[in-house]
């Protein structure tokens, strides 16, 4: 159980010293509170395998200090820094029954051996292996060797912190829902720091109270999930939560307004924001935000309905603006006009980016 | 259909039975018989065929006068075997895990051209290293010793070693040393308490390898022993005279054998149980 905090922390695999875009992590700052569910989400080769390799010791970063509760760990050995990581793919000590590998980081640590039996006990309890103690290792499902994974990391009372990195790829899709499940019972209950890796935003949501989306080495935001739903602050992360994705619009800035499409809508703020940022300006709204109807008016874009895909409680509608594709998502019940509708862009939903960077109305 | 099957598996399993088995029967008989019994043509059934007799095994065990003691030489065989073997596997599995684990670099030479380096000492015909050798342990004077010959076996026995355990290291994910250093294991305790126990089919075959080449190895005990230092492979071939002793020759092959034949049954009841194929996966 630990506070930690990485300062200015970033990674390069190849030489030291090489160019900031070559870094698998690029060098960042920020706080993972004592006991809270973290999040880190991203896509394939992101570097959040290297990021909590970092946490743990494996990698030793190319810049940056580490923090343990305010102890600079930076040039610990793994072996000292008491972190527990649950990999991808169970590792279990082969050779050992269930019992003898829960108590190998103990056994590691000179723990007495009755404290020892103790503390397995109440662990296998917890994850529910009390009935294969005595088996081996190797002859349990892969869900169980996830949870002995687990389970090596629980045992130590005053573990730092456990990371896991996408634990629950080899596991079945309804084993899947009650790990996740007892996972998150085990945070509130231990309170232990937890940080878990994925790549699925829906396992990232129901997990974490605070999620960092990572694209390319890069941490793009860190915010709980309602905060990356409501108020991307970059275009990827926009992009890659939701479902579907947010819409993404090319724009100009004009007189008291945003220009789509030769079209002008009246976004007053934000074009004040635009007005003087640099780089290729987008404008972003979440499907779920855009208000369709039939009638024009003031503000309202003229545009043609595509297609309509059914998804049970809901429909995502597929729009044509000149040739610009938008989407909207609209309960089921709601009427739907035919073939040709209007759309609104409520301002306080709608976000605008220079480069892919949020631009602040508020400034 | 089944019944064909089996059948011919039985047939199959009897014709290869008798291609192992009969060379050792047929030293077995052998070292019962005396000059008569070899020279008048194939016989099988003692007594009834030949008078079987102990002169083959006796010349073995005979000390003085005539004959040679074959102790010296089988215990001989058996402390550079087994010490060559010990040490070729202990330095050679470290050595594996380090070229495994780490990445070594001295100018161009990169972890790759350290392992072939150890296997490229194997692509060299033995003649060509005996000269070396003998000069070698001429020099520290371990000529025609033990010791020297354990020096020479772990030379000829660590690249062996080296070569299959580096491919086993790296077909044992990372991740398992990972979580051992995880777990509380500094480096060495990660290699001796967790990988090492993972790698038994490995050291396994390493070793079986080494003990066969050591037990069986002629050529460089011939080369860099005279007197004072017999191995059991240069006992039997000094037992060969104008002619042919047949009898004890075939005995302390018979002999020779045995270790060998033990070490099998113990691997295949280590095999049969299952051990190499879950160690694994
Ligand atoms: N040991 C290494 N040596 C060199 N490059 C590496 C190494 N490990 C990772 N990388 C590179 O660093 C980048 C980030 O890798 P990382 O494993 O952290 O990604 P990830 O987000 O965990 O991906 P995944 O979802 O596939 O597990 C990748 O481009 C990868 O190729
Ligand atoms: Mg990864």
């Amino acid at each position: 159980m630990a506070r930690i905090e990485l300062k200015d922390v970033g990674h390069c695999y190849g030489p030291a010293g090489g160019r900031l875009e070559d870094y698998a992590l690029q060098p960042f700052s920020h706080v993972w509170e004592d006991g809270g569910a973290y999040a880190l989400l991203g896509p394939s080769g992101c570097g959040k395998t290297t990021f909590l390799n970092i946490i743990s010791g494996l990698v030793h970063p190319t810049r940056g200090r580490v923090l343990f509760d305010g102890r600079d760990v930076t040039a610990l050995a793994t072996a000292q820094r008491n972190i527990a990581q649950v990999f991808q793919f169970p590792v279990i000590y082969k050779t050992k029954t269930v019992h003898d590998n829960l108590a190998f980081p103990l056994r590691c640590r000179n723990v007495e051996e009755t404290e020892i039996r103790r503390r397995v006990q109440e662990v296998a309890a917890l994850l529910n292996l009390e009935s294969s103690l005595k088996k081996p290792a190797r002859q349990l499902t892969a869900d169980a060797k996830q949870l002995i994974s687990l389970g090596r990391g629980l045992v130590r009372e005053d573990v730092a912190a456990i990371l896991l990195d996408e634990p629950l790829t080899v596991i079945d899709p309804q084993q899947k829902w009650l790990l996740r499940r007892k996972l998150k019972e085990i945070n509130t209950a231990l309170k232990q720091t937890m940080v878990y890796v994925t790549h699925d935003q829906n396992e990232a949501m129901t997990f974490a109270d605070h999620v960092a989306v990572m694209d390319q080495g890069k941490v793009m935001q860190i915010g709980t999930p309602q905060e990356l739903f409501e108020c991307p602050q970059h275009t990827f992360v926009g992009w890659f939560i939701g479902s579907p994705a947010m819409n993404i619009l090319p724009c100009t800035v004009a007189e008291g307004g945003v220009m789509i499409k030769d079209k002008k809508v009246p976004l007053p703020a934000l074009a004040k924001a635009a007005a003087t940022a640099a780089g290729a300006l987008e404008l972003g709204i979440r499907p779920e935000f855009v208000q369709i109807s039939d009638t024009p008016g003031a503000g309202a874009l003229g545009v043609d309905i595509r297609e309509i895909e059914n998804l049970g409680n809901y429909n995502i509608v597929m729009l044509d603006l000149d040739g610009l594709e938008i989407k909207a998502k609209i309960s089921v019940g709601n009427p739907l006009p035919d073939r040709k509708a209007f759309i609104r862009l409520p301002e306080k939903s709608t976000h605008i980016y220079a480069s892919g960077q949020r631009l602040n109305p508020g400034t | 259909m089944f019944v064909l099957y089996r059948s011919l598996k039985y047939f199959v399993l009897l014709v290869w039975s008798a291609f192992v088995a009969l060379p050792f029967l047929w030293a077995l008989t052998t070292s019962f018989k005396t000059a008569n019994g070899v020279v008048s043509g194939a016989t099988y059934i003692p007594w009834l065929q030949y008078e079987p007799s102990l002169e083959g095994w006796k010349v073995l065990f005979r000390g003085e006068g005539k004959g040679i003691d074959i102790i010296t030489p089988y215990l001989n065989s058996l402390t550079v075997t087994l010490s060559a073997s010990f040490i070729s596997l202990l330095l050679g599995t470290l050595a594996a895990y380090g070229l495994s684990r780490f990445s070594w670099r001295a100018g161009p030479i990169r972890n790759a051209d350290i392992t072939f380096f150890f296997i490229s000492q194997r692509i060299m015909p033995p003649i060509v290293l005996s000269i070396p050798f003998f000069l070698m342990l001429r020099m520290l004077g371990l000529l025609d010793s033990r010791a020297g010959l354990v020096l020479v076996y772990i030379a000829l026995l660590m690249p062996i070693v080296v070569w299959v355990m580096v491919d086993f290291f790296n077909n044992i994910p990372r991740e398992l040393d990972e979580t051992a250093m995880l777990d509380g294991c500094g480096p060495l305790e990660t290699f001796w308490r967790v990988i090492l126990p993972n790698c038994k089919p490995g050291l396994v075959v390493a070793g079986l390898f080494c003990i066969v080449f050591g037990w069986n190895d002629f050529f460089f005990a011939f080369i860099l022993t005279f007197t004072e230092t017999q191995l059991l492979p240069v006992a039997i071939v000094s037992l060969n005279s104008s002619v042919t002793p047949w009898w004890s020759l075939s005995a302390s092959s018979l002999i020779a054998v045995v270790p060998l034949v033990i070490l099998a049954f113990v691997i295949e009841k280590y095999l049969s149980s299952g051990n190499l194929a879950g160690a694994i996966k």
